[in-house]
Order: structure tokens, then C-alpha cells, then sequence
């Protein structure tokens, strides 16, 4: 959009966009973020599927003043150029919040551009939090909304023993570190931690070692093809020998969803994951999605959309004050469902499923472990 | 890593800000919020409710000796220092104050959580380390009641190895320390059984 349509279309009630539908509508440039190549482009697609379509819905709203228009840059799976491009669109464009990145290593080098240009960044992805930035919204799960009620489901039905992997970042290290921290409180035992490098499909050792400390459970905090390589190897062994066979030893993920079975076929049977939302899942806002990452990116727009209705653009921190939001004005953290769910005849059923819970991402504000499930399904 | 980090008890614990009202102080209570402290704000000195505190920041470029309630680096809490001058002379000073760790002003959304893990660290280890200090200084102190024991034992037609070994036997009988047992018996010596065995 050019600097004069901007100047244009973007404030006043008067501002009228001619395009959709006749309302009366400010235009607003909205940056978006994500790979389209690289190691996690199905998530960064699934993502980017959810912003679209929630731009859509926004713009032929007519009970919202706003209508996005979206201004994309491409990273390529490209860590060092986030922070780049993110410049680019706050200094070169009216655009104040962008959506995007993925890992977390992204994450933290677009935040000093954020700090410099006044931006904000919906983040609509899982990780595993200790972090609290006042330039970031955080619309998907941190740990006490992934892992920890994942831990609660697993020790109870399959035990305390756990074999641990992940990618050598620091999405792995931490949700291994807070992983073997609850295991070892709950008197049980980390029989192996491993990692491989971003991209790496060297996973023989991991499951040699697998096959020899035959724990009850496997973490699995691998991203991409090492991931989908490291389900493949333990579905054979599991082929082989009973004991890592679902319903035994079960592999857990916390940010495995959807947007990656089709990558994974067969080998992702039995998986158990946990999210805010599976696909079909009923009591998310704004209808159905393909994965929660599609779901949480569309809701991350849907709210930023309400937020700006009938106010001036600002950032988030602006925007949350005397606001009434999901986003908390504490942390920047959403209140999510935890459901869990496991990969059966190729789609995840939810097999637990408990209250709403607020993102705690130091977990300092305290926790009821395992008990308030709402339903067993199974 | 020595031991793993608590973070669990970090929620609803209580930091003193010693700074005057000042946009730092903002988003420093706003990060110490996120991260689920309860905060309270203090200028120009730290009260009495600061001996309660978990975590106290202070001002290293306005500070003096005189704001706290208590000696020169004896707070009895982790402190990190909110340095905003790196003059020399106002980081010597912070020091001496007892700062565990710093955070540098402007302070913007990050890195009091990384300052209080290190303060906390630094506050727990320079405690273990001076209760093991007072501990040696006072064996050391004790030498020569250990020699004289010895020496009063093996009078008693032992070995001076021997002598060495009793002491520890007795030591571990009365289940106090070596040198503890060491004064018994040379206060034993100079009082009687009865006295020795009254101190028991």
C-alpha cells in the first residue's frame, strides 16, 4: 500500500474503503511473517493459512471498523534475516503489529526491532516460555498449558521412566530441563537425552539407546525432518518389539499438530500431543481449523481486529489498557483449553480434555496438577 | 549446573524497588509482575517491611549507605543493582552495598528474571560460603584445645595416636563436634568427671 492511501483510508470515522462491502472501514497494514521454505514451512504455512483466512473474515465484517491489509515478507527458514525483514515492515510500511515466526531463535531477534519501532509481535506458535516481552503477544500454549499436563496424563497411565530428545535449540533444552525436573520430582527417571541439529536426520543413536534403557514414555521435542525421520525409526522398532509400541511407550509431543501428519503418514500413528485445540475439536472461536496453529494465528487476528475497532492504532500494551481481552495484561499470555489427543487411523482424538488455563509462562502463579479434567474421553 | 534453579517459589514472592518514581521503576514492575513478584516501590530509604522482602533492586547512581536497615552488604535478602552510571566509583560503591547482581537502565522488558536467578544464586552461595568460613575459623581457632587434649590423653599412657583416636571415638559418643569434644576433655581436666559429663 502506498504512503498516500495509508494517509488516506487509515484514521478518522470518515475514513471509507470503497472495497468491501460499503462500511466504513479503515484499511490497516498488517505484517505477516513467515517461511514458505525451510525445515518448518508446514507450520509456518498453517499459520499463514489461519491469518488469511482471518483477514478475510475481518475485512467483510461489517460490525468492525477495520479491514487488514496483509504486507508479507518471506524469511525463507532463514534465521538471520527475521529481524530484517521485521525492520522492513515497521519502517517501510504503516504496519505496527505482524504475526509470524516460529522457532524461538526467531523470536528473539525480531525483538529489538519491536523495542525500536514501537511494533508488536502476535506470536502464534508453542513455546516453551520464560519470556514476557511487552512487544509480544503469546496466542498459543507455554509449558504449564503443553507439557505439564501432558506429564500429569502420561506418569498415572504409562509411568515415571522418560527418554528425552529434542532439536539443539532452545525449545528442546528447556522443555527437556522442565521435563526431567517434574520426572525426577515425581520419583521417577530420565533414561537418556539426547539431541540432533536442526535439519539432522542422524537418529540411530537415540533409538539404540531407546531400545536399551526401554523407558515408559518418550519426549519428543524434535522439529521438522528430524522429527518425522526420529517417528519413522521408532515406529519400526516398535514393529519389532512390543514394548515401544503405543499403548505401552508412547511418543509425546507438545507442538506436533495437524499441519505435519501429512508428512509423517503412518509413522505418526499412536502419537500423543498436546495443544489448545485439535482438528474437529469443538468450543474454539471463530469455527474449524486445520491444526491449532491455523486456529491460534486466526484468533490472534480475530482479537487484534477487536482491539482496534473503533480506537487509534497502538501497541499492545495501548491497546490492552482498559480493554476486556484474552491477551493478560500481566504476561501477554491467553487463556487456552488443553486438550490431549492422540494420532488414530491417521487424525488426532482428544483423550483428555481439561478447563481453560491462563499461560503462566515463569510457572510462579501455582497449579492443580492432573485432577480437574473435565471429561475422560478415550 | 550444581544444583537445578527454583522457580517455583519465585510466584508471590515480595521485591523492594529503592528508586525515585521514575519510568525504570515502571517497567520494572512490570516485568516482576509477569513473573508473578508482588512489588513495592521505595524512595528516598528501605523501611523496616524491607527486612521481609525476597528481593531488593536498588539505585546504584543516587544510592548511599544510609537507605538501608542494615549494615553494609549484610542484607539479609539477594539485591541487584540498577546501574545506570558505569562510572567506577558508583560500581564500587554497589558492590560494597552487596549487590548480587546488576541490571543496566534503561531497563526495558527483560532481564530482571535472569537477575533475580543470578542475585538469588550469588546471595545462596556467598551464605553457604561464609557459614563454612565461620566453621573453619573457629576449628581453627581451636588448635591448640585439641593439641592439649591429645597431650592429656596420651598422658594417660596412650600413644599420641591413639590419643587421637579417642578423641574422635568421645566426639562421636557425645555426637558433638571434634574440637567441642577437644574442650571437654581439657575442661575435664581441669574440673573433674562430674563436670565433664554435667556439660554433656
Amino acid at each position: 500500500m502506498t504512503q498516500e492511501a495509508e494517509t488516506l483510508f487509515a484514521s478518522g470515522p470518515f475514513a471509507f474503503d470503497g472495497v468491501e462491502r460499503g462500511g466504513m472501514k479503515r484499511r490497516i497494514e498488517l505484517g505477516l511473517i513467515f517461511s514458505r521454505s525451510g525445515s518448518y514451512t508446514l507450520i509456518a504455512e498453517a499459520c499463514r493459512s489461519g491469518a488469511l483466512s482471518a483477514i478475510a473474515m475481518v475485512n467483510a465484517d461489517p460490525a468492525l471498523d477495520v479491514s487488514f491489509v496483509p504486507v508479507e515478507r518471506d524469511p525463507g527458514g532463514n534465521v538471520d534475516l527475521y529481524a530484517p525483514l521485521c525492520e522492513e515492515i515497521l519502517r517501510d510500511t504503516g504496519a505496527r503489529h505482524v504475526l509470524g515466526c516460529v522457532t524461538s531463535w526467531s523470536r528473539k531477534e525480531v525483538i529489538p526491532v519491536l523495542e525500536k519501532h514501537g511494533g508488536t509481535l502476535w506470536y502464534t506458535v508453542p513455546y516453551e516460555g520464560f519470556e514476557a516481552s511487552d512487544h509480544v503477544v503469546y496466542t498459543h500454549a507455554c509449558p504449564n498449558q503443553h507439557l505439564l499436563p501432558l506429564l500429569d496424563w502420561v506418569i498415572p497411565a504409562h509411568g515415571k521412566r522418560a527418554y528425552l530428545t529434542g532439536s539443539n535449540y532452545i525449545w528442546g533444552w528447556e522443555m527437556n530441563r522442565l521435563a526431567r525436573e517434574v520426572v525426577v520430582q515425581a520419583g521417577g527417571e530420565v533414561t537418556g537425552e539426547r539431541y540432533l541439529p536442526i535439519g539432522s536426520r542422524d537418529v540411530a543413536r537415540m533409538i539404540e539407546e531407546i531400545r536399551h534403557s526401554r523407558p515408559d514414555f518418550v519426549l519428543n521435542s524434535l522439529i521438522g525432518p528430524s522429527s518425522y525421520e526420529f517417528l519413522a525409526a521408532y515406529r519400526r522398532l516398535g514393529a519389532e518389539d512390543a514394548h515401544f509400541r503405543a499403548d505401552r511407550c508412547p511418543v509425546l509431543s507438545c507442538n506436533l499438530t495437524e499441519c505435519e501428519l501429512p508428512a509423517l503418514g503412518e509413522a505418526a500413528e499412536g502419537l500423543v500431543a498436546a495443544g489448545p485445540y485439535f482438528r474437529g475439536a469443538a468450543g474454539w472461536p471463530g469455527g474449524r481449523f486445520g491444526s491449532s496453529h491455523e486456529a491460534a494465528t486466526f484468533a490472534a487476528v480475530r482479537e487484534l481486529a477487536r482491539l482496534l475497532h473503533g480506537r487509534a492504532e497502538a501497541g499492545i500494551t495501548d491497546l490492552l489498557a482498559g480493554a476486556v481481552s484474552v491477551v493478560d495484561p500481566k504476561t501477554h499470555h491467553t487463556e487456552l483449553p488443553v486438550l490431549i489427543a492422540q494420532v488414530r487411523g491417521g487424525a488426532f482424538r482428544v483423550i483428555r480434555e481439561q478447563a481453560a488455563v491462563a499461560g503462566d509462562p515463569y510457572l510462579t502463579r501455582g497449579r492443580v496438577a492432573a485432577v480437574p479434567n473435565l471429561r475422560v474421553v478415550s | 549446573m550444581k544444583h537445578p534453579i527454583r522457580i517455583q517459589n519465585l510466584g508471590g514472592a515480595t521485591a523492594m524497588i529503592l528508586h525515585r518514581p521514575h519510568p525504570t521503576v515502571q517497567a520494572l514492575t512490570r516485568q516482576l509482575q509477569a513473573i508473578g513478584l508482588r512489588v513495592v516501590q521505595a524512595w528516598p530509604e528501605l523501611g523496616p517491611e524491607a527486612l521481609g522482602a525476597d528481593f531488593v533492586f536498588f539505585d546504584a547512581d543516587m544510592g548511599h549507605d544510609e537507605q538501608f536497615p542494615w549494615d553494609a552488604g549484610q542484607s539479609p535478602m539477594p539485591m541487584v543493582a540498577l546501574i545506570g552510571s558505569e562510572a567506577p566509583g558508583r560500581i564500587e560503591w554497589a558492590l560494597r552495598a552487596g549487590a548480587h547482581a546488576q541490571l543496566l537502565k534503561p531497563v526495558g522488558d527483560n532481564g530482571a528474571y535472569s537477575a533475580l536467578l543470578i542475585a538469588r544464586d550469588a546471595f545462596d552461595a556467598q551464605r553457604a560460603l561464609s557459614v563454612e568460613i565461620a566453621d573453619l575459623r573457629r576449628r581453627l581457632d581451636e588448635r591448640l584445645t585439641v593439641v592439649r587434649a591429645v597431650a592429656a590423653l596420651a598422658a594417660r599412657g596412650k600413644t599420641e595416636d591413639e590419643a587421637y583416636a579417642q578423641l574422635r571415638q568421645m566426639a562421636m559418643a557425645w555426637r558433638v563436634s571434634f574440637e567441642d569434644a577437644a574442650a571437654r576433655v581439657v575442661a575435664g581436666m581441669a574440673g573433674g568427671e562430674d563436670d565433664r559429663r554435667n556439660r554433656g
